[in-house]
């Protein structure tokens, strides 16, 4: 299977070339663009339904995937993430796993397992939102909010904005945590971060999802209220 | 009549330099600034006829436009005796193209026009009963005679001849060639597919033409905001 | 300190190099990411001030990022809230007007006030306020959209969603788009902004409140 990003760096879009029938490439529901009519598509949550369902109950978390098969050679599918923003493509190898934003998790061969119910992934984000840990051999795409910047940390570490992570490699160590104190608490806007520690590579987006999010709020509609009794 | 891109690929913006007797026809609200002895005429947007009935109906029509549509109600004429430029942006990030007609036709998703000068007829195409299951209803403008057109998309564009079928998410559509059949259908992927897969309703084109993608797609940026939303 | 507008035109991000003991003020939220050894401190910077950017709807609160002492260097990467390009003003002989919500920066040199714009630009939509800027130092601004700096010399109208920053040697005047109310409602083109003089301006590509308004209609209403 080829992999081609195009468009870059503002509305990347991959392009997934099936080189035998058979090859297939895993996405995340809601980013196809389009497909050779002949490819087929199946969706399914991570582990299965079943699985699923067992996770949610341990407290795991799921996400709905697409497969896109080919039914011969030479068949493309376009993929792209629903923010703006650029996309890169990493290897993940045995021993050495990346830990991914769910929403940042574009698509990957179906060699690379991803852990969704390993440990630590609750309260790093809001909303439903969980760290992946992607694990095996083979390529991931891996999507970002704006451009994505990566950050070599060593010595004294680095802190990001949690809204602003993308990916990280296994080695780093990770603390959550508010900055600016009492006042900084409630007041500097700033939420949750995390210090980064150890060797390692941290991939960063320049926007900020959760800010966009309570930007756009004022602009919805207000719900119609309800007509005296009920 | 001269025009200029400048800012694209990702905000792209149009400069028209006007002379005595052009007149460019744009969406209403797209202005973003112009020397102040450019003359602005705000009229309905539907084709003009003679006469009262005549009226009444392109009153009609642009209502339908307006809400049915999405396209404005209204478009500005910009015009400019001594010579002057305007400036036009769409809404969201992304291209501007600029297609020259010789009396043939293009079909164009709605939202996708931006303006148009000479002689350009603009009609409304209805997607079928199938398209009515999209959110906003599946119409287009399908624009045809002799002139310049200019149009917006979402993200950057990429042209894909169509060899056999290709089957595209609706929303990831900007234009395509007349000659093309298409079919609207529910995304497929099994039971599942229909609730989970977020693909929205997709556009199955068979003949031969080309269809113009975007990498963006607005439905799915409000589904991945609204989990965020505060 | 440096300031290094990366990842332009954009998803731009500065990148603020600060030497121990700088410090650098911006806009609740705009931090990206930084080193361990610069400290955050929130704040008003002063109470009238505070209050004065509420009503422009801006938080009351600002973050002053400073380098703790010691023999590193400190980093601050600050970003707006849209996507779009950042400029860096020098502030000193040059005064400058900001769009209310174009300010993501600034030094400690520059005072930035919350200054009232005129009636009509709260009929505009984009609020009452604009933000003044004087003192030395630099203030980064940013934009939704591509920045186009423009010099105007004589006149110039921009749609009021589209200003970024201005001189003040430029006067404005906000007026309708057409020649009547209902013309100028109906244009869609709503307020916009006659510039007289000679100075430069910041335009930017996109409008903010279309945008938000596009996108907000698509989403669930909201319960208040």
């Amino acid at each position: 299977m080829q992999t081609e990003i195009l468009q870059r760096p503002d509305f990347s879009m991959v392009r997934a070339t099936f080189e035998r029938a058979g090859e297939a490439i895993v996405a995340t529901a809601g980013t196809m663009v389009s497909r050779d009519t002949s490819v087929q598509m199946k969706t399914g949550l991570t582990g299965g339904l079943l699985a699923s369902a067992k996770r949610k109950l341990l407290g795991g978390e799921s996400l709905f995937l697409n497969t896109f098969t080919a039914s011969a050679p030479g068949e493309t599918v376009y993929l792209a993430p629903a923010a703006e923003g650029d996309l890169a493509e990493f290897r993940v190898r045995s021993g050495e796993s990346l830990f991914i934003h769910s929403g940042a998790f574009l698509a990957g061969e179906t060699t690379v397992k991803l852990d969704t119910k390993w440990g630590g992934a609750k309260g790093f984000f809001g909303a439903g939102m969980f760290l992946l840990k992607a694990e095996g051999e083979g390529r991931v795409l891996v999507n970002a909010y704006g451009a994505l910047h990566p950050v070599d940390v060593s010595g004294q570490g680095f802190i990001c904005d949690n809204e602003n992570i993308v990916a990280f490699t296994d080695g780093l160590q990770y603390d959550v945590r508010r900055i600016g104190g009492m006042k900084g608490l409630f007041f500097s806007g700033e939420g949750l971060v995390c210090h980064f520690r150890g060797r390692g590579r941290l991939w960063m987006q320049t926007r900020n999802p959760a800010r966009f999010a309570a930007w756009v709020h004022p602009f919805r509609r207000v719900k119609a209220k309800a007509q005296g009794g009920d | 009549m001269n025009h200029e891109i400048t800012h694209g690929p990702s905000f792209a913006v149009l400069k028209v330099g006007l002379q005595r007797g052009d007149v460019l026809t744009a969406e209403a609200g797209s202005m973003v600034s112009r020397f102040p002895r450019v003359k602005m005429r705000t009229r309905i947007n539907a084709p003009r006829s003679a006469g009262f009935f005549g009226k009444l109906g392109a009153f009609l029509t642009a209502l339908v436009r307006k809400f049915i549509a999405g396209e404005s109600f209204m478009v500005n004429d910009f015009s400019c005796d001594e010579g002057g430029e305007v400036t036009l942006a769409p809404t969201f990030s992304g291209t501007i193209a600029v297609r020259k007609l010789h009396g043939d036709r293009i079909l164009l998703t709605r939202g996708a026009f931006l303006a148009c000068a000479g002689d350009l007829q603009l009609k409304m195409r209805w997607g079928g009963l199938r398209g009515l299951l999209a959110r906003e209803g599946l119409f287009f403008m399908e624009v045809s005679g002799t002139g310049e057109l200019f149009y917006t998309s979402y993200g950057g564009t990429l042209e894909v001849p169509v060899n056999g079928t290709l089957t595209v998410d609706h929303g990831h559509v900007v234009a395509f060639d007349p000659a093309l059949d298409f079919r609207i259908r529910l995304p497929g992927g099994g039971f599942l597919g229909l609730v989970a897969s977020g693909v929205g309703l997709v556009m199955e084109f068979s003949g031969r033409g080309a269809v113009v993608l975007q990498s963006r797609n607005v439905s799915t940026l409000a589904s991945w905001l609204t989990p965020r939303l505060p | 300190m440096q300031i290094d507008l990366q990842h332009r035109p954009s998803q731009a991000m500065a990148h603020v190099v600060l030497t121990p003991g700088e410090s650098v003020t911006a806009e609740s939220g705009a931090m990206v990411g930084m080193t361990p050894n610069v400290q955050v401190q929130t704040g008003s910077g002063g109470l009238l001030k505070g209050i004065k950017r509420m009503f422009g709807g801006e938080s009351f609160f600002r973050n002053t990022f400073i380098c703790s002492q010691g023999s590193e260097v400190g980093e601050v990467y600050l970003a707006a809230t849209l996507p779009g390009d950042l400029v860096v003003l020098d502030v000193g002989a040059s005064k400058y007007y900001l769009q209310n919500h174009a300010y993501v920066a600034s030094t400690p040199g520059v005072d930035v006030d919350t200054r009232v714009g005129g009636f009509k630009t709260f009929l505009s939509g984009e609020g009452l306020f604009v933000l003044k800027t004087t003192g030395q130092g630099q203030v980064i601004a940013g934009a939704f959209g591509a920045i186009e700096e423009v010099r105007v010399r004589g006149e110039y109208i921009v749609d009021t969603g589209h200003l970024v920053a201005w001189e003040d040697s430029l006067q404005f005047r906000i007026t309708k788009a057409a020649d009547g109310w209902i013309s100028s409602w109906l244009s869609g083109e709503g307020l916009v902004c006659h510039f007289t003089g000679n100075g430069t301006l910041w335009t930017q590509t996109r409008n903010p409140s279309e945008y938000g308004e596009e996108i907000g209609r698509r989403l669930p209403p909201r319960e208040s």
